[in-house]
């Protein structure tokens, strides 16, 4: 039985975690670096220990560190959170060595989703469509074409070295295929040395679907419904809500039993999340699995009434799933917004700094999973995510629109933050009749919008603004002259 | 009479108190309008009043003498203040839109300098890179904020800088 937590983990995640382990009795264990001193979840833990200093890779990521914690503390297991050592089967497999367990997938379930080419193929034999494409490495341009004919243009030419979108062509024809394939082969080689590339259909006005799921020791997996994701930019999510606008039962239980194959097919066990493009025919395909618990997990709790931590918890220590796939009803709409310290006009460039006050929203069916305190920090460390900010409501529009006053309601000081953006974005009509895909901020130039909406936004507080302004600068004048006996009340009331 | 500037809005207000009408209650006027305004707490960082049977909460953050930070319901705004006598000034000063770019470039943001791509001495144009920096695990280029000459590279290579930091002069 589990009975002492390492939390491998900071920011937001750690406390989430914390959170379910008290509720449980449960002893947790924090760890920080030197960055992270006076955050939150050192001071909410049971135990905390120091482990380096605040670069990632002499602390978060220091295995050995982390491993004399768990050993010295007499942690019985340890929970990864997500990023840092979460899908690292190095760290999965040095934790089984010294029988510390893992709430997580196996080192080989995890290593296995996590070579794409290895997961691919699983998928094909558990007869889950992936996106149509080579087999594996293409030969040569020749064969490259070859493919590019039996599947349709346009197709995708991707570097297997290349990311964050080099090494990455578009084609239409079989003579941009001939120069893309020479362009890609090029850069590899320039970037890396060497050169290996797939293609792979490419399909436009894709929307990001994902599937919660669970399956435990015994074998036994369900899917815990669908969370949509498209709203994206560079590739990572900003916005999730569930249900999909585009997902009906009957397409919900089709799905989600691939996902249930999906699952056995890699030998999974606890919580993971199956990832799909939906083309815009409305075919699904695998992407991959992701072996961890998801940023976007509460939305999944609030339409299914579970603390999918305790159930990771519970699935670790070799229970069964206490429920089954026809017990799960979904309940009502859940939508959640990623609030990162990043500047929207800046091309999201991260911004960091201190931070002397901050408003969390909260009221009915609003949640929010956050490491900010007024006088925190955030840090230029570690990633962006401050605050994961949900609301449930019984209808669609009754969770939107508690998001948005939510949001409304939410206010950092000291750092550029994405609410604005997502203000401008749930109030959109596009947003609001379910017409989302992944280039959604590029299509309907919601940054251009936003400016529009922060300019309204400044006209309608003009003249509070500005009496706030002329309040403050008259108590300045009089602070100054000091002269005329009807100031001399500022004195009283600013002292 | 103070002029004042909202940073994104052509129009200017003039404004000012025009009556105390004791418990902290105000009269002030925007323009041509009257409005009614009750403080209900204010100290140096901000205020908390009524205006026209709205409540409102302003925080004041930076200022200088003739530019104020403030948010006001969680709405940040940059307010540009002016007395007529400082228009002059100003004007007669060189300041105003024509030649009023700084020459200096500075950091939008904290991070580590991975990189500067230029030297002393350079010719640059508006929106040239002039250092890479790392933040979040991500690289960000600052670029060029007006044509010139690159002059006091302040900024090194492997160092750090803070946001608003001056990373070079551009004259």
């Amino acid at each position: 039985m589990i009975e002492k937590v390492l939390i491998a983990n900071r920011g937001e995640i750690a406390l989430r975690v914390i959170r379910t382990c008290k509720a449980l009795g449960i002893k947790t264990v924090a760890v920080y670096s030197d960055e992270d001193t006076n955050s939150m979840h050192v001071k909410q833990a049971t135990e905390a220990y120091h482990i380096g200093e605040a670069a990632p890779a002499k602390s978060y990521l220091n295995q050995e560190k982390i491993l004399d914690v768990m050993l010295s503390s007499g942690a019985d297991s340890v929970h990864p959170g997500y990023g840092f050592l979460s899908e690292n089967d190095d760290f999965a497999s040095l934790c089984e060595k010294n029988k510390i367990t893992f709430i997580g997938p196996t080192a080989d379930s995890m290593n296995l989703c996590g070579d794409k080419m290895k997961c691919k193929a699983a998928m094909l034999k558990a007869e889950v469509p992936t996106v149509p494409g080579s087999p594996g490495l293409v030969k040569d341009a020749d064969d490259a074409e070859k493919i590019a004919n039996e599947i349709g243009y346009p197709v995708m030419l991707k570097s297997v070295y290349g990311g964050g979108g080099r090494g990455i062509r578009i084609v239409t024809n079989d003579k941009e295929l001939r120069d893309g394939f020479e362009s890609v082969t090029g850069e590899s080689i320039a970037a890396v040395g060497k050169s290996a590339i797939l293609v792979e259909k490419f399909l436009e006005k894709t929307r990001h679907i994902e599937y919660q799921f669970a399956r435990d020791t015994q074998g036994n997996a369900v899917h815990i419904f669908e969370r949509e994701c498209s709203i994206q930019r560079r590739n990572q999510k900003l916005i999730e809500q569930t249900p999909s606008p585009v997902v009906d039962e009957e397409t919900r239980a089709r799905v989600g039993e691939l996902v249930v194959n999906a699952a056995h097919a890699v030998n999974y066990t606890n919580l993971g999340t199956a990832e799909f493009l939906r083309a815009d025919n409305g075919e699904f395909y695998f992407i991959e699995i992701n072996a961890r618990l998801q940023v976007e997990h509460p939305i999944t709790e609030f339409v299914s009434g579970l603390d999918l931590v305790k159930l990771q918890l519970d699935i670790a220590n070799g229970e069964p799933i206490p429920f089954k796939q026809s017990d799960l009803k979904m309940n009502g709409y859940a939508i959640e917004c990623r609030i990162n310290a990043e500047d929207t006009f800046m091309d999201f460039a991260p911004s960091t700094g201190p931070v002397p006050d901050v408003t969390i929203p909260a009221g009915p069916s609003v949640r929010c999973d956050t490491y900010l305190y007024p006088g925190c920090t955030v840090s230029p460390y570690y990633d962006s995510l401050m605050a994961k900010l949900v609301t449930w409501g019984q209808t669609f529009e009754e969770s939107r629109t508690r998001m948005l006053s939510a949001l409304n309601d939410f206010y950092i000081q000291g750092v550029e933050t994405s609410i604005p953006l997502y203000k401008t974005i749930l109030n959109s009509d596009e947003y609001k009749n379910g017409d989302l895909s992944t280039d959604f901020l590029k299509r309907y130039d919601m940054i251009n919008r936003l400016t529009a909406d922060l300019k309204t936004e400044k006209e309608n507080k003009t003249d509070a603004a500005l009496a706030a302004a002329i309040i403050h600068s008259e108590y300045f004048k009089s602070r100054i002259q000091n002269t005329t006996s009807h100031n001399s009340h500022w004195k009283d009331k600013l002292d | 009479m103070t002029n004042y500037k909202i940073q994104d809005i052509e129009k200017s207000f003039d404004g000012k108190i025009i009556e105390n009408l004791g418990n902290n209650d105000y009269v002030i006027k925007i323009n041509d309008a009257e409005h009614k305004l009750k403080i209900i707490t204010m100290n140096s960082n901000g205020i908390e009043f009524i205006l026209n049977q709205q409540y409102h909460k302003a925080k004041y953050l930076e200022q200088s003498t003739n530019e104020m930070n403030i948010v006001i319901d969680n709405v940040p705004i940059v307010i540009n203040l002016h007395t007529h006598f400082d228009k002059i000034v100003y004007k007669n000063s060189g300041g105003g839109t024509a030649g009023g770019v700084q020459k200096s470039l500075k950091s939008q943001i904290p991070g580590k300098v991975v990189s500067i791509s230029v030297e002393h001495g350079d010719n640059v144009k508006k929106g040239d890179v002039i250092c890479t920096l790392e933040s979040m695990k991500m690289q960000v280029a600052v670029k060029a904020h007006k044509d010139g000459v690159v002059r006091n590279i302040k900024a090194k290579e492997t160092g750090t800088v803070a946001k608003g930091d001056v990373i070079a002069d551009i004259e």
